[in-house]
């Protein structure tokens, strides 16, 4: 199947849904955004922009994207930037700041930015804005990585910068620092017609189980994650060995690890210590993940976890809720945005508190189905790419009304 | 709201509308009852209907019983529930005006106090972040010209639309009806239908549920209408 077009999505949210998309891109006319950001392949930046502008041009909206230029020794820098704004400790000298502003210079220098609105992703582009001061054009800069608790070096760098857009775009209050410009919340979003979150067969989801010898005799739990100490997969093993005295159940452990982290292969020993010989407990280590073998992972499972010690917004569990999975998440970062408790999921502190909730859901179908039904309809709501849409299409009309709360379109 | 265009019969046509919003961070939190009243007080229109209204529309569809986000976190993050529950209990149709509305929470709130201060000594861990909010309508391509073109849209209309013209459109129409209720009254003279579909009580039924509950309703009156 080639790429969706919007009016796919007709089957899957509702063809009002794509009327009014239509309907309010028509008031915002002829108009035109250029998103940059650092790469056109790999990572969830990426991957979401993909969709995001072939879908807006379809509503009118002219969209080109742009990924900013750089050596090595640039992208080093801002991944440097991007842990230290995520909290990472470490000290910055003089000509690492000189280095990402040449960059950014340069790249200024071969862009053009005659489009209505400039969306500027993440840091790495972030300093575009300093030789636009007299710009006629709205520039917006989206941070999709937590900041709540930036370092101070690099954020005193970085915020001047920022503060001459004309507005910033967080995942979440939780993320965003204080700012004197307007900020906007634009939820993450999946795409339910993408690989990992389209509807499967019975059929290719037994075999990619069969495939990784998972058997289908008992309810499955799962955590899909990188293995990593921050997913905690010791504590989801130390939590199903306690909920398993009372009902059976098998475990199902799938991740990969980050190609960078050194720490990678010390988590899978210990988890694999863990585990020890538990014929119940499955970890399967992907070196390449296929996006529909983790769907079918994700929809074989009577029960997901997302049992994190900390994390960014977590969209692994929106594409879980979007499966009518019943999720049991760990009460950090994102995911009480994605799982409310008792009502899309369980959220959950403690090991003691994921063992009980598997008990629970296993042994109450009705209330893990109502769970499901929950959270998919908050998936449905809020976390779906044509929300993203929308958003855009709605920060486009803001900026003309910035002084108005409410505003009519006849 | 709805346009009050005239076919040839001279009769209204009811063009049916939708809205969306744009949240927008504040940057202020609260971790207490004390803050966050103090909030409710100061904060712009926008913030007291994104928390108010936009959670309404959110919050029912997955049963949330206090869709109110001041009651949301009143009950989860500070366990406070008579509060949350009175909070929950306030009724938005009866309020046509955001500033009418603000003062019946600050009311409610600080009655608690006096019931309850102690209350206002909690610390709550996870804070009550103040969001706002630009809400954009817009006219949609439906258009009703009789009761049985209305039954049938209602079909096919979005739940924001449903939300918009039952819930939202008496803030921009300051009128203490809905906009079915109020067409069906005043366009098609039908009092008593009008009055059956005002009646319904909102808090129960998620958005999808009120559209069929009114859906049942015009569709049990035309049964028994004369042809």
């Amino acid at each position: 199947m080639g790429i969706p077009s919007l009016s796919d999505y007709r089957k899957v949210v509702g063809r009002n849904v794509i009327e009014e998309l239509y309907i309010l891109a028509s008031h915002v006319g002829n108009r035109s955004i250029k998103m940059i950001n650092s790469t056109a392949v790999g990572g969830g930046v990426a991957e979401m922009l993909h969709r995001v502008v072939p879908l807006l041009n379809e509503l009118g909206v002219r969209v080109t994207w742009e990924g900013i230029k750089g050596g090595d020794d640039f992208f080093d820098i801002t991944k440097a930037f991007h842990n230290a704004l995520q909290g990472k400790d470490e000290v910055f000298q003089d000509h690492v700041f000189k280095t990402y502003l040449a960059y950014n210079d340069m790249n200024n220098r071969t862009m053009d930015f005659g489009e209505d609105l400039i969306v500027v992703h993440d840091p790495q582009p972030a300093a575009l804005i300093h030789w636009h001061d007299k710009r006629k054009n709205k520039w917006v800069w989206r941070c999709h990585i937590d900041m709540s608790h930036p370092n101070p070096q690099v954020w005193q760098f970085l915020r001047p910068y920022i503060e001459q857009y004309d507005g910033a775009i967080f995942s979440s209050p939780l993320f965003s620092p204080q700012l004197a410009i307007p900020q906007y919340r634009f939820y993450p979003a999946i795409d339910p017609m993408a690989d990992k979150n389209k509807e499967l067969d019975q059929g290719y989801i037994d075999t990619v189980l069969e495939k990784f010898g998972i058997p289908r005799d008992k309810p499955i739990v799962t955590q899909i994650s990188r293995y990593d100490p921050w997913k905690d997969p010791v504590g989801v093993i130390q939590a199903f060995k306690m909920a398993r005295k009372h009902v059976n159940c098998r475990l199902l452990l799938v991740g990969d690890k980050a190609a960078d982290d050194p720490e990678a292969e010390e988590i899978l020993l210990k988890v694999k210590e863990a585990a020890g010989n538990d014929p119940d407990i499955h970890i399967v280590f992907l070196t390449n993940s296929i996006p529909t073998e983790i769907n079918a992972f994700q929809r074989a499972s009577d029960v997901i976890l997302q049992k994190s010690l900390r994390e960014g917004f977590a969209l692994t569990v929106s594409e879980a809720l979007w499966k009518y999975r019943p999720v049991i998440g760990s009460a950090v970062g994102g995911i009480p945005a994605q799982i409310l408790n008792g009502y899309t999921g369980m959220l959950v502190h403690s090991v003691e508190g994921a063992s009980l909730q598997i008990r629970r859901l296993l042994n109450q179908p009705e209330l893990a189905k109502r769970l499901g039904e929950g959270g998919h309809r908050r998936v449905r709501d809020e976390f779906l790419i044509t929300r993203v849409l929308e958003r855009y299409l709605l920060l486009l009309l803001a900026l003309d009304h910035p002084d108005e709360s409410a505003v009519f379109l006849d | 709201m709805h346009t009050a265009n005239h076919d040839m019969s001279g009769e209204q046509v009811f063009q049916f509308s939708t809205s969306a919003s744009l949240e927008r961070l504040t940057g202020h939190k609260a971790s207490n009852l004390e803050a966050l009243l103090k909030l409710i007080k100061e904060c712009a229109d926008s913030s007291i209907f994104y928390h108010t209204f936009s959670a309404f529309r959110k919050l029912r569809e997955i049963h949330v019983p206090y869709a109110n986000g001041f009651a949301m976190w009143i009950s989860r993050d500070l366990n406070e529930e008579a509060l949350a529950e009175k909070l929950a209990a306030i009724d938005l149709r009866e309020y046509n005006t955001i500033a009418t509305l603000r003062s019946r929470i600050v009311e409610t709130i600080e009655t608690y106090r006096t019931e309850r201060s102690e209350a206002f000594q909690k610390k709550a861990h996870t804070p009550f972040y103040l969001l706002d909010v630009m809400r954009i309508a817009y006219l949609t391509d439906k258009f009703a010209y009789d009761l049985k073109s209305f039954r049938e849209l209602l079909d096919t209309i979005s739940i924001d639309s449903v939300y918009f013209h039952f819930i939202e459109s008496r803030l921009y129409t300051q009128l203490e009806s809905d906009d079915f209720s109020t067409w069906i009254e005043e366009s098609l003279n039908l009092e008593a239908l009008a009055a059956e579909i005002r009646r319904i009580d909102i808090t129960v039924y998620t958005l999808d549920e009120l559209r069929e509950k009114i859906s049942e309703i015009i569709d049990e009156y035309m049964a028994q209408a004369p042809s």
